[in-house]
Order: structure tokens, then sequence, then C-alpha cells
């Protein structure tokens, strides 16, 4: 009886205190990928854009494969996915990306808040030709409270 | 003796304990790297080309004339009159407008060397007073 009994107290003892750690490094790796495959660098984007304020900014729920995104600087030169796009080629741009979006497409104008406007209207026209109708004005949210301590 | 037991008790298995930490090293620097292109800002449906000209009585237009200066001249209908405001005065200037008139759209014209906050501005302060006819045009002078 007595032999009995330290056999069950050293087979107890042989079970591992050590929490199990061999499925981290597969997580973290897990993660790691996920991380990796969403990540996108800003190309080369020559001037840094400072885009205006508006206390009516909305998020929109529109799926991200049917947004364009048109970026527009100071001197007026238009990026389209990161290309150096002439203006009058804003259309001849777009209009194939609007039919491969089964007509969903919604552009988003990403333009610097010193921008003349007469930039801002030619893209405008352009896409009203290529039929892209749906556009939004990339803003930042302009917090209320923070404008009226000024 | 000794040293002979030493020897047999090196492991012949590849360390994988410092695969974690360098996985996460690597996961932390993509995470702060990341950039997600968020979809936010003022939404607005532009006129199709093949509509062509919709006329519109004046007495239903709020003219909106957006200087290079950023002062905006407010023109009601067909009256002659000219008032010279600022942009964060556009909203309740509208909800007075629209409650004389349910039918008024904002034609908002803004001069082509005029900065496009300016613009922002206004399509701001119309949006947030809730204006849905909003008509964005290029001043022809």
């Amino acid at each position: 009886m007595i032999g009995g009994g330290t056999g069950g107290f050293k087979r107890k003892s042989k079970v591992a205190s050590d929490i199990p750690d061999s499925s981290l490094a597969d997580m973290a790796f897990l993660l790691l990928i996920f991380f990796m495959v969403s990540t996108t660098f800003p190309k080369e984007r020559p001037i840094k854009l400072d885009f205006p304020e508006a206390e009516a900014t909305k998020k929109l729920d529109t799926k991200r494969k049917d947004i364009l995104h048109i970026y527009l600087e100071k001197d007026g030169r238009i990026f389209i996915n990161d290309k150096l796009t002439p203006v009058e080629q804003v259309a001849a741009v777009v209009q194939p990306i609007y039919y491969e979006t089964q007509q969903r497409l919604v552009t988003i104008l990403k333009g610097d808040r010193e921008v003349p406007y007469q930039y801002v209207n030619a893209i405008q026209e352009e896409l009203s030709r290529a039929g892209a109708v749906r556009v939004t004005f990339y803003t930042n949210l302009a917090q209320r409270v923070r404008r009226e301590r000024r | 003796m000794a040293l002979m037991k030493k020897k047999s008790r090196v492991s012949g298995a590849i360390p994988t304990s410092s695969m974690a930490d360098i996985a996460f090293l690597l996961l932390v620097f993509f995470l702060v790297t990341t950039v997600f292109e968020e979809a936010k800002g003022l939404p607005i449906v532009l006129p199709e080309k093949s509509d062509g000209e919709v006329a519109v009585a004046q007495k239903n237009v709020l003219h909106l004339v957006i200087r290079p200066d950023g002062i905006v001249e407010v023109k009601r209908g067909e009256s002659p009159s000219v008032q010279q405001v600022r942009p964060n005065e556009i909203g309740a200037i509208w909800r007075i407008e629209v409650q004389k008139n349910d039918k008024l759209i904002a034609a908002v014209k803004t001069h082509p060397l005029a900065p496009y906050k300016h613009m922002i501005a206004v399509l701001d302060q119309l949006q947030g007073a809730g204006a849905e006819r909003i008509s964005l045009q290029l001043l022809e002078e």
C-alpha cells in the first residue's frame, strides 16, 4: 500500500508547471503577416498636404475597393494612384475605374487647403465628364470647442 | 568524468525561445508604422454632364460668392442687395432663409484664385445646417 502511494506521487511530479509558450510565436507571426499584408507605405509623394478642416466631416461607409483617391497639390499638380496626371486626362483615367466598380465609385478628392479653387473645379468637371459624380472632399474633423477657445 | 557528463547534456535542438521575441519585434514595428487610409470628408454629388442646364427660378436661389480673401458675398434671389459675411455665419443665414423658402438652392460660386479652404468652410456650414441642394460653380468674371 505504501509502495503504491509513492508511485502515484512520482507520476504527479512529472506534470510540467510551465505555461505552454510554443504557440506564442505562431500567434505573433499571424498578427505580423496581417499587418504586413494590410500596410500600405505611402509611395513617393513629393509635398506634404495640409487638408482643410470641417465640422460636418462624415465617415464614409463605402467599401475600400470602391474608393479612388485623387491628390491635388498646392501648385495644381494632380496625383491619381501615385501617378502624376495632367488635368485633361483625369476623365480618361477615372472612367475605366468607374466601370470596374460597377458604377459604385466614390472619389475622394484630397486637396491642399491653399490650392486655388480653379484647379478643384477643373477636376470636378473632369469627374462629371467621366460620370463619376459621387465625390467627397477630404477634410479633417474640426473641433468646435477648440475653435471657440481661440 | 565530470566533463564527459556535461557534454552529453547539450541538446541538439535549435533554440526556438527567441522566435517569439523576434516576431513581436516585427509585429510592433508594423503596428506603429501602419497608417490606414481613412475615408472621410464632405460628400457631394456632382451634376452629370448630360443633364445640361436646369432652369431655376431666381427667387429659389441663395447666391454665395466666395472672394479670394475668404469674405462671402450673399445675394438673395432677385434682391440686388449684397451682404458681406464671414464663412462661419453662412450656416445661420441658411437656416433663416430656408425657413422662409423650403425650395431654396445654395449656389456657391468661388473665385478661381480663392483658396480651396474657403469653399470647404462654406460647404461645411451649409452641410452642418442641413442643406442638401448645393450647387458648386466657378465664378465667371
